[in-house]
Order: C-alpha cells, then sequence, then structure tokens
C-alpha cells in the first residue's frame, strides 16, 4: 500500500512538470502579448513595449522562461522548503495572493452547486433505478438529459431574468393571480401523477391530493404576505419535525422499530422546547455559535438514541441524531426567515433581495442573519444553473449502479431470506451502489478548485476560471500557470484518493503494492 | 481514560470559552440596514466597470489600466482635465499654470493655498518636483543596446515633453515652480501633472527621513546621460518603493497609501469585487460633487452588466458595445442610453512600395473603397446614424475636425468611383495583398467589401489576413500592401502626429515620407498656439488623402447606460468615459 502511494505520488510529480512545461509553451505562444501595444499610436509606443517586455520578461525565449519559473514554483510544492515563489501577475500583485482568493470565490459558489447536485443526483437516480421505466423514470431522465444539454450562459441569463429580475419585481407588488395559482397546483398535480405508482384510480387521487395541497399552499402564501415576511413558526416546525422524523426512522431502521421512532419523535419534543430556548442565543449568532449549537443538537440526538436502548442502539441513534440535525436545520432556516424583513427592507438592498452579480452587496452591514441572507440571494442562482447541468451525470450514473446490483445474486439471496424490502435497498443495494459513485464524487470535488469559467463570468464572481481566463488573454503567464498548478496538484491527488477510496469501500479490489 | 483535574477544568473554560466566543458582541438584529447612507443627503450610485482595481499608482506600469486611472480621477485633483469635447480645462480652484516666456518656452505652475492631501499633508515643493521627476525621465540612464544604466520611475507616459526641460526652479513658500523648454514644445497643456503619488509618503516609503530630503535628493542628484551611467542608490529605492508600494487589490492598513487629494476619498475595497468612494470632506479646491457615495463593481461580462442595471444593483453601465448589447438595453424601461463615437477608428493603409509605389494605383485603389457600405455593415447596427471618419488626424465632433474636412479633399473619396478607378488603372491589374485581422470580424467584414469592390476596378485582391495573435508582428513588415486596422487616437494634444506621419517614425508601417507634411509635423510639435496647430495638422491631413496614404474608415462606437434616476451624465469619449463630470452627477 505504501509503496502503492509512493509510486503514485512520484508519477504525479514528473506528469505535472510534463503537464506544467506543455500548458506553459502552449500558453506563451497561444496569443500575442503585445498586440494592444502595436496597434498604439501612443507618442511613448516604444516605451510602453519594453515595459511590458520587462514585465513579462518576453525577451527571455519560453522555454527558458519555464525553468525560470519552475524553479520558483517547485520552492511551494516541496513541503519545508524556501518561500513560495509563483510570481507576479503582469499588474503587480503576487499571484500566490491572488490564487488564495480566487480559490475562496471558486470554493464559495460551487461548493453548495455540487453537494446539492450529488445529494439530489443520487437520490433521483436511486429512485428512478426502483421505478425503473415509469413514468417518473422518463420524466426525470427528459428533465436530467433537458438541463445537461443547455448551455450554462443561457440557463444563468433566463435564471437572472426570470429568477432574479421578474422574482424582484414580483417582490415590489406581491400578488399571486388566480391563474398562476392555478398552474401551481396543475403542475403539482402532474408531478404527483409521475410519482406515484399503481392503478389509474390511485395515481390520479394522488394528482388530486398534489393539485390541493399547491393550490391551497400558494393561496394561503399568498394571503398571509408570506413572501414578505416569510417563516414557519413552531407549528410548522413541529409538524415538518414529526414528519422528517417519521421519514428518517423509515429509512434507516424501519418504522418496525419502535424504539427507534420513539428516539426520533422524544428528540422532536426536545427540539420545540429548544426552539424557544435558543431564540434569544440565536439573535447574537455568528457561525462558530450555529456549528457549536449543530454538533450539541446532533449530539442530544445520539445521546437519546443511546439511552432508549433496545436491541440495536446504533439504529435509534442513527435516526435521532439525523432527526435531530433534521429539525435543527429547520430551526436555523425559520431564524434566517425572520431576518428576512431587515434584510429586504435594508436600504443597500432596497427591496430587490435576489442578485445577478457578485458575492456580496457592498457596504451592507447588518448582523450574522443578514449577511447570511446576502450570501443566499447571491449564491443563488449560480448554485441552481451549475446543480441543474450536473444533475444529470450523478443521477443516470446512480440509476445504472443501482440497477446493475438489484440485479446480483446477493439481492436475491436477500430478499430469499426474507428481508424486507426497505432492508434490501437500503442496506444491501443502496450501499453497494454507491462504490462507484466514489470516483465520481472524488473527481468532481476535485474539479471543484478548477473553477466554473463561464459561470464565473456571467455572475460576475472572480474565482480560478475567471483569474485564469483573464491572464491567459492578457498572456501573463504567472497566473495561468498558478491555476494551473493547483488544478493539476488537486487533480493528481484525488485521482490518487479516489482509487484508494475504492479499494477500501470495495474489497474485492486490492491496489498492487 | 482518565483526565486529571487540571486538564478536566482546562477543558471546560475552553469550551466555555468558545461558547461564549460564540456569541455576537453587539445585541444583533437590533439596528440592521441603518448603516451606510445614514447621514447622506446627496446621494449614491453604484457604477459597473470592466477591470478590477489593482493600483493606486495608475501612472506606473503596472498600474497603467483604465480602472485605476478612473479612481485617480475621482481621488485627486489637478490643474487640468479634459472634457467630452476633448478640450482642456483649467481648474484654477488648483492651481494656475501659464506660459511665462514663449522663447525659450517657460511654463510657471502654481498650487494654490490650502490644497493638501486628505493627511493635511500640503501639495508643494516635494509633490512638484516628484511628478516632474517621474514625468521627465531626467535621472534616467539607461541605454537598451549597451545594457547599461537604470530607468528609474517605470512611469507608463510619455516622457518627450518633460524631457526637455531642465532640473526646475522652485519658489520659497515651495508652491510654484517653474519649466524651463529646450524647445518650444507643442503639448505643454498636458506635458504636467500632480501624480497620484504623494511626495511625502513617497520619501519616507523610499527610505528618506521627510520630504524636505526627497525635495533635496531630486535638486542635488545627478541628471541622467545614457552615454555615461552612474549609480544613484538613494533614488533607486525612491523609485522602487514608487513602482511597487502602491499596487494592491485590498485596502491598503497604512492609509498614506490611497490618501485623496479631489472630492472623493476610497472608503472601503473587496478584492476582484467592489470598491467605495466617500466625500473627502477636506476637499474644496474644484467643483462640489452633489453625491455622497460612489461604488465601483467590476462586471466584466457585458450581458452580466445589463442584467445587474435592469435589475437596479448597478446605476450606470460601461459594457463593451455590440448589437445585442444595444437591443438589450433598449428593451429596458426607465434607463437612458448613451451613445457616441470612441476614440479608435479603422483605417487602411497602403504601402508606398511594391504595387503601390505609383500614387496613381494608390489613389485608383481608394477610389473603390466602399466606405459607406463598410460603416453600415460594421457600425450600421450600433448607429444607424453613423458615418464614415473623414479625417485620418481629428477625431469626430472636435472642432479641427469640423475645419478639416471640407478642405482636406476626404470629399473625394466619399462614395467609391469606380470609373475613375478604372481610368488611373488603366488596363493594368495590379495584385494587392490585404493583410488585417482575420479574428476581429469587423475587419474581416471590412476586407470582403473593400475586396469586391477593388476587383470591380480591375484589382485583383489577396486575402493576407493574419490570426490575431500574428497580424500585429506583420506590421510594418513588407509582407503586403495594404492593411486594415485600428488607431487609438490620443483625444488631445497633436504629439501623436509625427508618430504616425513622420518620415521613418516608430509607428509609419506604410513608409509615408512626404517633405511637405514633414516640414508641417516639424512645425507642428514646436507651435503652441492652437490655432497655428490645428493648421499645420490640417496641411499633414490634406497631403494624407492627396498623396494617397489610405483611407479612415469609421470610429468606433461606445456605450454607456444608466438609470433615469442619475442625472447629470454625458458621452465622453476619452480616456476617463463616462467618469469626465462625476461632480455634475446627482440623482433624483
Amino acid at each position: 500500500m505504501l509503496t502503492y502511494i509512493v509510486r503514485r505520488l512520484i508519477a504525479a510529480v514528473l506528469i505535472l512538470f510534463g503537464a506544467s512545461f506543455l500548458v506553459y509553451i502552449l500558453t506563451a505562444y497561444s496569443g500575442d502579448p503585445l498586440a494592444d501595444l502595436r496597434q498604439s499610436n501612443a507618442p511613448n509606443r516604444e516605451q510602453l513595449i519594453q515595459q511590458r517586455i520587462d514585465l513579462l520578461d518576453l525577451d527571455v525565449p519560453p522555454i527558458l522562461r519555464y525553468f525560470s519559473w519552475v524553479s520558483g514554483a517547485v520552492r511551494c510544492v516541496v513541503p519545508f522548503a524556501l518561500t513560495c515563489d509563483l510570481g507576479n501577475s503582469v499588474t503587480g500583485i503576487e499571484v500566490t495572493q491572488l490564487l488564495g482568493r480566487a480559490m475562496g470565490q471558486t470554493i464559495m459558489l460551487v461548493t453548495a452547486a455540487t453537494i446539492l447536485a450529488i445529494v439530489i443526483g443520487i437520490t433521483l437516480g436511486i429512485v428512478t433505478a426502483l421505478r425503473q421505466y415509469s413514468g417518473l423514470d422518463y420524466g426525470v431522465t427528459f428533465m436530467a438529459f433537458l438541463f445537461f444539454s443547455l448551455p450554462v450562459f443561457w440557463v444563468a441569463v433566463l435564471l437572472k431574468e426570470f429568477g432574479a429580475i421578474g422574482f424582484n419585481n414580483f417582490l415590489s407588488e406581491p400578488n399571486i393571480s388566480f391563474f398562476a395559482t392555478m398552474v401551481c397546483g396543475l403542475v403539482a398535480a402532474f408531478l404527483f401523477y409521475l410519482s406515484t405508482s399503481g392503478a389509474l384510480k390511485r395515481r390520479l387521487l394522488w394528482a388530486a391530493i398534489g393539485f390541493a395541497f399547491a393550490f391551497g399552499l400558494v393561496w394561503f402564501l399568498d394571503l398571509v404576505g408570506w413572501f414578505l415576511t416569510p417563516g414557519f413558526g413552531l407549528i410548522v416546525v413541529a409538524l415538518l419535525s414529526v414528519g422528517i422524523a417519521y421519514g428518517v426512522t423509515l429509512l434507516t431502521a424501519g418504522l418496525k422499530n419502535r424504539k427507534a421512532l420513539y428516539s426520533s419523535l422524544i428528540v422532536v419534543a426536545i427540539g420545540i422546547v429548544a426552539y424557544f430556548a435558543v431564540q434569544p442565543l440565536l439573535d447574537r449568532g455568528t457561525l462558530l455559535m450555529v456549528v457549536l449549537l449543530g454538533i450539541a443538537t446532533v449530539l442530544v440526538g445520539l445521546v437519546v438514541g443511546y439511552f432508549m436502548g433496545g436491541y440495536d442502539r446504533r439504529q435509534n441513534m442513527t435516526a435521532a441524531g439525523l432527526t435531530a440535525f433534521l429539525m435543527g436545520f429547520l430551526i436555523l432556516l425559520d431564524r434566517f426567515m425572520q431576518a428576512w424583513p431587515a434584510y429586504f427592507n435594508n436600504n443597500r438592498v432596497n427591496g430587490r433581495p435576489i442578485a445577478t452579480i457578485g458575492a456580496s452587496t457592498p457596504n451592507l452591514e447588518g448582523d450574522f442573519w443578514v449577511r447570511g441572507l446576502d450570501t443566499y440571494t447571491h449564491l443563488l442562482l449560480p448554485t441552481i444553473a451549475l446543480m441543474l447541468i450536473s444533475l444529470a451525470g450523478y443521477s443516470r450514473y446512480s440509476r445504472a449502479s443501482m440497477l446493475e446490483i438489484m440485479n446480483q445474486d446477493y439481492i436475491r439471496t436477500a430478499r430469499a431470506k426474507g428481508l424486507g424490502e426497505r432492508t434490501v435497498v437500503m442496506r444491501h443495494a443502496f450501499r453497494n451502489a454507491l462504490i462507484p459513485l466514489a470516483t465520481l464524487v472524488a473527481f468532481d470535488i476535485g474539479a471543484l478548485i478548477g473553477g466554473a469559467i463561464i459561470t464565473e463570468q456571467v455572475f460576475a464572481f472572480s474565482g480560478m476560471g475567471q483569474l485564469f481566463v483573464q491572464a491567459l488573454g492578457r498572456q501573463d503567464l504567472n497566473p495561468v500557470m498558478g491555476v494551473f498548478l493547483i488544478t493539476g496538484i488537486v487533480a493528481l491527488v484525488f485521482n490518487l484518493v479516489a482509487d484508494l477510496v475504492y479499494s477500501v469501500l470495495d474489497p474485492r479490489v486490492r491496489v498492487k503494492a | 481514560m482518565r483526565f486529571g483535574r487540571t486538564s478536566k477544568a482546562v477543558g471546560v473554560a475552553a469550551i466555555a470559552a468558545l461558547a461564549l466566543s460564540a456569541c455576537a458582541e453587539s445585541g444583533g438584529g437590533e439596528d440592521p440596514g441603518t448603516g451606510g447612507e445614514g447621514e447622506a443627503s446627496g446621494g449614491a450610485v453604484t457604477v459597473a466597470e470592466v477591470n478590477p482595481f489593482t493600483s493606486f499608482n495608475s501612472d506606473s506600469a503596472t498600474g497603467n489600466v483604465d480602472i485605476n486611472s478612473k479612481v485617480s480621477y475621482l481621488t485627486h485633483q489637478d490643474f487640468y482635465y479634459v472634457n467630452d469635447a476633448l478640450e482642456v480645462i483649467r481648474n484654477e480652484e488648483f492651481g494656475t499654470y501659464e506660459v511665462t516666456s514663449e522663447d525659450p518656452l517657460t511654463v510657471a505652475y502654481t498650487v494654490n493655498e490650502g490644497v493638501a492631501w486628505s493627511d493635511g499633508e500640503p501639495i508643494d515643493a516635494g509633490d512638484l518636483l516628484l511628478s516632474w521627476a517621474v514625468q521627465s525621465g531626467y535621472f534616467d540612464d539607461e541605454n537598451p543596446d549597451a545594457e547599461t544604466g537604470t530607468t528609474y520611475f517605470a512611469y507608463a507616459g510619455a516622457t518627450d515633453g518633460l524631457g526637455l526641460t531642465s532640473l526646475p526652479e522652485i519658489s520659497e513658500d515651495g508652491r510654484t515652480m517653474t519649466l524651463e523648454y529646450s524647445e518650444p514644445y507643442a503639448d505643454y497643456e498636458i506635458a504636467f501633472g500632480i501624480l497620484d503619488t504623494p511626495a511625502h509618503v513617497v520619501a519616507t516609503g523610499g527610505g528618506l527621513a521627510d520630504e524636505d530630503a526627497l525635495v533635496e535628493l531630486i535638486q542635488t542628484a545627478p541628471a541622467g546621460d545614457p552615454e555615461s551611467p552612474e549609480d544613484r542608490p538613494e533614488l533607486q529605492t525612491v523609485a522602487e518603493y514608487w513602482n511597487t508600494a502602491f499596487d494592491t487589490t485590498t485596502l491598503p492598513s497604512d492609509p498614506a497609501l490611497y490618501l485623496s487629494s479631489g472630492p472623493y476619498v476610497v472608503q472601503d475595497m473587496t478584492p476582484d469585487q467592489s470598491m467605495t468612494l466617500v466625500r473627502n470632506e477636506d476637499y474644496a479646491w474644484g467643483p462640489e460633487p452633489a453625491l455622497d457615495e460612489i461604488t465601483i463593481r467590476y462586471i466584466g461580462d457585458a450581458n452580466a452588466q445589463v442584467q445587474a442595471l435592469q435589475n437596479g444593483e448597478v446605476d450606470i453601465v460601461q459594457p463593451q458595445a455590440s448589437a445585442d448589447t444595444l437591443a438589450s438595453l433598449e428593451a429596458i424601461d426607465g434607463i437612458q442610453i448613451l451613445e457616441g463615437e470612441e476614440l479608435s477608428f479603422d483605417h487602411i493603409d497602403l504601402n508606398y512600395s511594391g504595387v503601390f509605389e505609383d500614387e496613381n494605383v494608390r489613389r485608383a485603389f481608394m477610389y473603390t473603397i466602399p466606405r459607406d457600405s463598410i460603416v453600415e455593415s460594421v457600425i450600421g447596427p450600433l448607429d444607424p446614424e453613423a458615418e464614415p471618419r473623414n479625417s485620418q488626424i481629428f477625431d469626430i465632433g472636435t472642432e479641427g475636425y469640423d475645419a478639416a474636412v471640407p478642405v482636406n479633399g476626404s470629399e473625394e473619396f466619399a462614395e467609391p468611383n469606380i470609373e475613375e478607378a478604372t481610368r488611373l488603372l488603366d488596363g493594368a491589374t495590379p495584385e494587392v495583398r490585404i493583410m488585417y485581422n482575420a479574428d476581429n470580424p469587423n475587419r474581416v467584414d471590412a476586407y470582403t467589401l473593400i475586396a469586391e469592390s477593388a476587383e470591380q476596378a480591375g484589382f485583383t485582391v489577396v486575402d493576407g489576413g493574419l490570426p490575431g495573435n500574428e497580424w500585429g508582428a506583420a506590421l510594418g513588415g513588407g509582407t503586403y500592401d495594404a492593411t486594415i486596422f485600428g488607431w487609438v487616437s490620443p483625444g488631445v494634444g497633436v504629439n501623436g502626429v509625427p508618430q504616425l506621419y513622420g518620415c521613418d517614425s516608430a509607428s509609419n508601417f506604410n513608409g509615408f515620407c512626404d517633405e511637405e507634411a514633414q516640414a508641417a509635423m516639424d512645425e507642428l510639435i514646436v507651435t503652441i498656439d492652437p490655432a497655428e496647430q490645428q493648421e499645420l495638422s490640417i496641411t499633414v491631413d490634406t497631403r494624407l488623402f492627396e498623396t494617397g496614404y489610405g483611407l479612415p474608415l469609421f470610429q468606433s462606437i461606445g456605450i454607456n447606460a444608466a438609470d433615469e434616476a442619475v442625472q447629470g451624465l454625458t458621452f465622453n469619449p476619452g480616456l476617463v468615459g463616462v467618469w469626465w463630470n462625476f461632480w455634475e452627477w446627482s440623482v433624483a
């Protein structure tokens, strides 16, 4: 194992050298760094050209320039070495500083989208695999491929047009017409129809329920002016939490496991008390506090599960812990909603909350919740855009993997033993179906750092993609190579991690030492 | 696992401390949303810019980016500014300059009393001298061929104007500096300005005791002579500080690095995202701005700028002009669109050698150029009323342009005249290779139209288009007979004229050399009277058309747009764009 890792790492270093040389030379020959000055008729044109030549070392042939770059860059890679030197950009800013900031922006932009795409994509994949060739399967497949094939810049422009400009206009006079309410109801009815199975009568009944639910919800939200003063309130939090408790128990332990169900419900009861207890504390909220409270919440869940005892404490603890976490999330969401009017009426936001550009509103002043909402309104659209296009990959992979697993002999064996469908799917099939996805997830997390060039451009995020493209346009090699170095290292490392994880997850795969 | 009492206590204390520090200090949520414009009365606007800010020294080689100059324009006052008609307007509240003698040309600059940086330090001798030292390149003794000597200040502007001056005299109160030129210099008015960088900051940052030491240093250090380079270690440190210390994308912790002498001062910077400027409370030497706060947001994508304007996130946008951008702007209610000619113009130049050695062939070719069609196809979608540019030297909309066009002979080429071209060719079928940037669709359009028209008159046109990264290097290389490309006109000043049209000058790619034009240009650069300058420039312009230099095609179109509530905006082709009259902006 160790020799394997060492061998891979040595190979990775060689690959990095080779690839960086290629990228450097290709970039150096990709354009004319003096193009704009050549058509300048400034009296000091020669002087400006000379300055640019000095700044970019253009009088040194690219091959030699590469080695001078590498001699500085090597010090970043070798641990315990001298200071890292990736050079300066043409505007005189250190590349390491540029990279640090760009990485932060990119990670902020892409993390939520990637996590959501993984969670939603896998869920959709599993569900469609279990309902293969149903209306739901075809519907999801169609939508996934549709989104996959849409160009992201176009999706982004549409999202801005309707999700930001249109929605903000709506918020200035939030009245939903009867027609729109009907449409919402019909869409819900259609979705319910697709996602249920069985006889036509049963599905139509579900569609009717869906219609009534959506129609009623939209009508009610409109009536109480929810869009301007959103919130759950204790009752909704409690109802949703009970639902979560049942759902989580169903998936993790099965409703027959009464101990697990009761632990989840007890956690919900504690949560309702805690809802009141933490409100004054949350008013003084910080990120650290939210994280600590989150940890505490999960701990409470685990403790409750542990003390419920029973034949399988672990199941209790999982169910109660998950319920606690999700309920805590609801309470957090509720608190953010309470801050909405303050954010909405802030004179920097001025009643147009959903943003089309950037990562934050300049000069916004406010507490943790207002700033949190500001980040949310800025990340909402890019996250949706990125998520939509990457859903397809995950859902298709997990669907294929799940289908394959469901036809395995050991699934038949499990069924033959008399295990319930829940246990077969959740325990035997689902977990194994995730193994091939480990590679995909590892790669995608690696790709996170590389940035999303077009999305960053359209939403005016100055992340890695923008840094790369802009530097490339100016023939500014140092930032280009800085981005390459980070992306290259991350790709190689996560490649290695994917292989190692695979062998850990699947005992049939062994790395050869 | 067992824990000792102490470690338990430490653990409990640590957790308690962590929990306590998790609370926001002030009772949050009490007072959100009253910050920012609390005491504002004049309002605030947000402006979108394409490039992110990188330096508080927009005069240096690294800081020479448009956005840095614009921020400098907001935060610095100077002896003059350039208005939207490209005229030099003096700012006498800041200081005055006057020609005290025409032979030798002597100009005295006086900063008014009370004019100071935002830390209270007055603008006087040190600032005047440092600005002069940088803009004159007085100490530079680099000889690039012999690789000896040093260029001290990496100044991005031209040093040829102040390079003619000797070490200036400073008055006793330090507020007046007198420059004496060794020969008359036509653009003396725009040759000198106060730099972004306060002398007292540069002095201490560059290792000197104070501003006086810098004054002393500049007055005593030997003038640069490339023939006999010398070391000036003290000046070297000062110059290095000047070259690099002001480059930053975050707000420096030391306020000395972003001092203001103008209406606004930088308050906040979010790297690569935005910058906020607020009133400089001490400022009282120039037009008083109406707005209390200006926020600049960096949005590279033109469409993103338009949608941000539509969503109310920005109030003024300056997107890259294109027909799509214009169409989407026109679809928005409640905004104003400002359009106008920018300073860059496309032109076709004919070599004075090869197939075009004969003036008749050149003129014949010029007669075939369909400028109307080119304008219609390239910038028609942006401005249906756009007209071809009819002068090589003057920019559309200036006084000189209106004076030059009727007399410079451009009228002859207003419409293609195939008959005249055929007559001049007299049956010959010269082969013309036209070089252009094949990656630029506008140039490809122009080439296609020109080639089509020229072939009607009997020319054989060869497509010499080169990829975007190669065509620039091919300029002046003699591998083509004609070339289509663009110049960026400086807008103000006449010094650029001989740069392009002087015999053997650096940017003269087609080998134009005409005695009459050269004589006019020689006189032009030593003439300081604007009326005479215009006469001489018209002479050059006329000779360019008469001798068959080629033809100017069109000036590019720029587009700005703004929320209707913002008042006082006009289109400005100059370097600072829409910012030129920011003090007149107000919010309704």
